[in-house]
């Protein structure tokens, strides 16, 4: 019991009490004499009785009262009188019970929350009225439990009459609230909450419901209850404000929301009683490191959930990683973050629908991401391996990387920016022991955890394969496709290009292509010196050979018309360079042909297998496959039907019975083959290059984009043979691939562990 | 039907005229008997083949890159003889490969 009175009110009233004292004293000394023993008793007993809340306590005289106490204080009573007034209130106790069932029954059969509030209300009022000291609490009225001691002065059991009496009613409310109670008592307790999330609103409390929690004892009973709602408080704000949210740090803010939201209405629970904010910051120490755990838990989690998107989406979101980065410093959930990306690549990543750009754009994304998150590498080392192993996998890894690597990007976007260090590859196998940036490996790193110096995006890719020989060869063949594809004599990017592949491959890798572009620059001053000579239609390429990918030299022979033209070129170029000959590779290169027909003149570029035929048909008109072989000599059978087809796409030929073609000296209209496009046909000396990837590859990646529906249909359909594949695959957008495609592809699928085949029947391989 | 070319892009590969009556694009390598590396190659020492690589024909019918018969001349024990069949090396007149004599 806290007395506020001044010391002059205090002195007041011990005056005016002394008085009326003496007055019914009779002014003689001490009290005895003055009230018998038994009518004390009665008195103390009748002014403590616990009553129901409808009859309040009678009048009584203070006076009185007091000197009953203290005549039971000298006869040593006080603790008797105690133990009666617990068992009077034991008696009684069965008025709070009925009416918690009351209340209860009315939430139970409602759910309203302020029920709750209520029955807490009623209980307070319990418990005051019933309070041995409540009269006297905050009074100026002395000290009823004064008990006589030997020696001392009088010593006061308020105290311990108040732990007794709160000991007593607290055990009989746990006793009879359901657990229905404390359903309601959370959500009473988030409604204390601050409501706005508005930081310039100042937090406005609701002091007096937690005075109440505490007078019932349930702040203690519902410590982790009131903790729940603090933490599921804190868990709603940061996972509505943070997500999808990524283009800012957002921690800080959390963090600044809990100082000024969530701790002024912590303190109620966790600091009562703080005359100051630095008492109160001293008693919410130990709970604010704990929930600013959470925070940190909480955002981890949420950004963990959305990191793969959130490589999407880099460098836009990364803030976000930098957030992530500090919240898994004070929370360990690193294997939580591999765990989930891992599972998030293999299945958004890692399948045969993907593009293997797409696979690459975001690997490199990743490694980006992770190097923010967790510098020392061990994050991307774990999370890479799986990526690493399916690229190293796909036939077109090494292409793409190259054709990256050589700004072959499609669509702009490359895989390495301007912001990649033009640096050497790094071996991955070399341990620099001079590195003074060493540092001791991280505890997860794990036995084949190798610190990644902070290499480059090339490194990184090319060291996917044991050695970089593969890309070596790959950018030779890629090179060279593209020099030959160059007709307007400037070389310039790829000469660029060349450079700078140098500095990233050695000098040594990239000799080979110095020469093709020497071939190149030679070819075009040859050929301006030939043409000087003496005209020709011919402008050819003059390759060294061993210093170009193998290009197919098995030559077949021309008509006349063209060999002589190749032949006069041959004088020519042997007159300017006397111990050099032209060898031809005549299947390579186009040919820009005029072709004048009865109804019709058309100008067209077709390889020379294709003019060289053309030249048959206008000796003759109708010509079958095998007459043709023979006229052109060495020559295999699917080089001639392509260079056919060719001419048949361009409306030349028609093939009028198998293997047999036919002049169209007049147009017929284009029927069954509407989708075919003649032009793209033209470029054709491209795919002869060997070291492309084969023809069984492309028609794999072709139908790869066709996986989705694959996938449906047998997730819908469970077992289906390939031909039904193939008919269902028709109604999917712009698909035209024969069955054998397809075959071809479901064995690749298969392999890769998509699907199963038994005894002719597809399914996903669940 | 009448066809005319109007251009032609074509690809060719160049190689030494060695004398042999070549078939043409049999791909029996002809190599250098010194360093052993093809003819079109170049020699250890080179890094463009070609003009900047000559070869050299000797009367013997032996051809070599110039660039190691020279070494191999310059060399003691070579005693100025061709290596393959130890003859003197006497240079064939007509085919010295002319050194960009554009
Ligand atoms: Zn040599
Ligand atoms: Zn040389
Ligand atoms: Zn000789």
């Amino acid at each position: 019991m806290t007395t506020t009175a001044t010391p002059a009110v205090l002195a007041f009233v011990e005056d005016k009490w002394q008085e009326a004292f003496s007055n019914l004293n009779h002014h003689q000394p001490g009290i005895s004499g003055l009230m018998t023993l038994s009518k004390a008793w009665k008195i103390a007993a009748d002014f403590l009785r616990p009553r129901p809340l409808s009859q309040p306590r009678p009048k009584y005289n203070p006076v009185e009262v007091k000197m009953a106490f203290d005549v039971l204080g000298q006869t040593r009573l006080l603790y008797t009188v105690l133990e009666n007034f617990l068992d009077d209130m034991h008696q009684q106790e069965y008025l709070i019970k009925h009416e918690v069932e009351e209340y209860m029954s009315k939430y139970e059969e409602t759910d309203d929350p302020r029920i709750i509030a209520q029955l807490v209300n009623r209980l307070v009022e319990w418990f005051n009225a019933w309070h041995p000291l409540a009269e006297y609490d905050s009074s100026s009225v002395p000290d009823l439990w004064l008990a006589d001691s030997q020696d001392d002065a009088p010593k006061s059991l308020g105290h311990v009459v108040t732990d007794h009496f709160t000991v007593a009613f607290h055990t009989h409310i746990y006793s009879i609230l359901p657990p229905s109670f404390s359903r309601g008592f959370k959500v009473l307790v988030a409604s204390t909450l601050p409501i706005s999330d508005d930081m310039s609103d100042n937090v406005k409390l609701d002091q007096s419901a937690w005075e109440s929690f505490f007078a019932l004892g349930l702040v203690e009973r519902y410590e982790s209850l009131i903790a729940s709602v603090c933490y599921e408080h804190i868990e709603g704000y940061i996972r509505k404000t943070c997500e999808g949210k990524w283009s800012e740090k957002m921690l800080t803010g959390m963090r600044e929301w809990m100082t000024k939201k969530m701790v002024p209405w912590m303190c109620l629970p966790y600091a009562r009683g703080a005359k100051n904010s630095e008492e109160a910051g001293k008693m919410m120490s130990g709970v604010g490191s704990r929930f600013d755990y959470h925070v940190c838990k909480v955002l981890c989690d949420l950004r963990t959930s959305e990191i793969f998107d959130m490589i999407v989406d880099f460098p836009d979101s990364k803030p976000a990683l930098e957030d992530l980065k500090e919240c898994l410093h004070r929370v360990d959930q690193r294997s939580n973050l591999v765990s989930t990306l891992r599972k998030a690549n293999k299945k958004r990543l890692l399948h045969p629908g993907a593009d293997t750009k797409d696979i690459l754009t975001q690997y490199v994304s990743i490694i980006k991401c992770l190097r923010v998150v967790d510098p020392p590498g061990v994050l991307l080392y774990k999370v890479a391996d799986p990526i690493r192993r399916y690229l190293r996998d796909r036939p077109d890894t090494i292409r793409c990387i190259v054709a990256d690597l050589v700004g072959d990007g499609e669509n702009g976007t490359s895989l390495v920016d301007d912001n990649d260090p033009l640096v050497p590859l790094v071996s991955r196998d070399v341990e620099d022991y001079t590195d003074v940036t060493w540092e001791p490996e991280p505890l997860d790193a794990g036995p084949d955890f190798r610190a990644n110096k902070p290499g480059d995006i090339v490194s990184t890719l090319v060291s996917i394969y044991e050695s970089k020989d593969l890309f070596v060869k790959e950018l030779q063949v890629l090179l060279a496709q593209r020099l030959l594809n160059v007709t307007d004599g400037n070389y310039e990017k790829e000469r660029r290009n060349i450079e700078i592949l140098k500095v990233r491959f050695g000098e040594a890798a990239l000799q080979v292509c110095e020469v093709m572009l020497r071939d190149m620059t030679d070819s075009r001053r040859i050929d301006q010196h030939v043409q000087s000579q003496k005209p020709s239609l011919l402008h050819p390429i003059i390759i060294s050979r061993h210093f170009w990918p193998t290009l197919q030299t098995g030559t077949f022979t021309l008509p006349s018309r063209l060999r002589a033209v190749q032949e006069e070129y041959a004088r020519e170029y042997t007159a300017f360079k006397p111990d050099k000959k032209l060898v031809w590779l005549s299947h390579m290169g186009t040919v820009k042909i005029e072709v004048e027909l009865q109804d019709r003149t058309l100008e067209v570029d077709v390889p020379p297998v294709s003019a060289a035929i053309v030249e048959l048909f206008s000796e003759r008109d109708r010509w079958s496959v095998d007459e043709l072989i023979a006229q052109m000599g060495r020559i295999d059978r699917p080089s001639v039907s392509k260079g056919l087809l060719v001419l048949v796409d361009l409306g030349i030929l028609k093939e009028e019975e198998t293997d047999n073609y036919r002049l169209l000296e007049i147009a017929e209209e284009p029927s069954s083959e509407p989708g075919a496009v003649p032009a793209s046909r033209s470029a054709i000396s491209m795919d002869e290059l060997p070291g492309a990837q084969t023809a069984q590859q492309q028609q794999a990646e072709q139908v790869r984009m066709y996986w989705k529906f694959i996938e449906g249909m047998l997730t819908n359909l469970g077992l289906l043979p390939l031909d039904r594949i193939q008919t269902m695959l028709k109604f999917a957008p712009g698909y035209d691939r024969s069955i054998e495609q397809l075959g071809m592809y479901m064995e690749a699928a298969r392999r890769e562990g998509l699907v199963v085949a038994k005894d002719g029947m597809w399914r996903l391989n669940r | 039907m009448k066809v005319t070319i109007k251009s032609w892009n074509a690809i060719a590969q160049w190689r030494w005229d060695t004398g042999k009556a070549d078939q043409d694009d049999a791909d029996e390598e002809d190599v250098c008997g010194i360093c052993r590396v093809a003819y079109e190659g170049c020699c250890p020492a080179c890094k463009m083949p070609g003009d900047d690589c000559p070869l050299i024909w000797g009367e013997c019918s032996h051809v070599f890159h110039m660039h190691c018969l020279l070494k191999w001349i310059g060399t003691g024990q070579s005693k100025q003889q061709c290596p393959m069949d130890r003859r003197p090396w006497v240079t064939a007149e007509r085919k010295v490969a002319p050194s960009n004599s554009s």
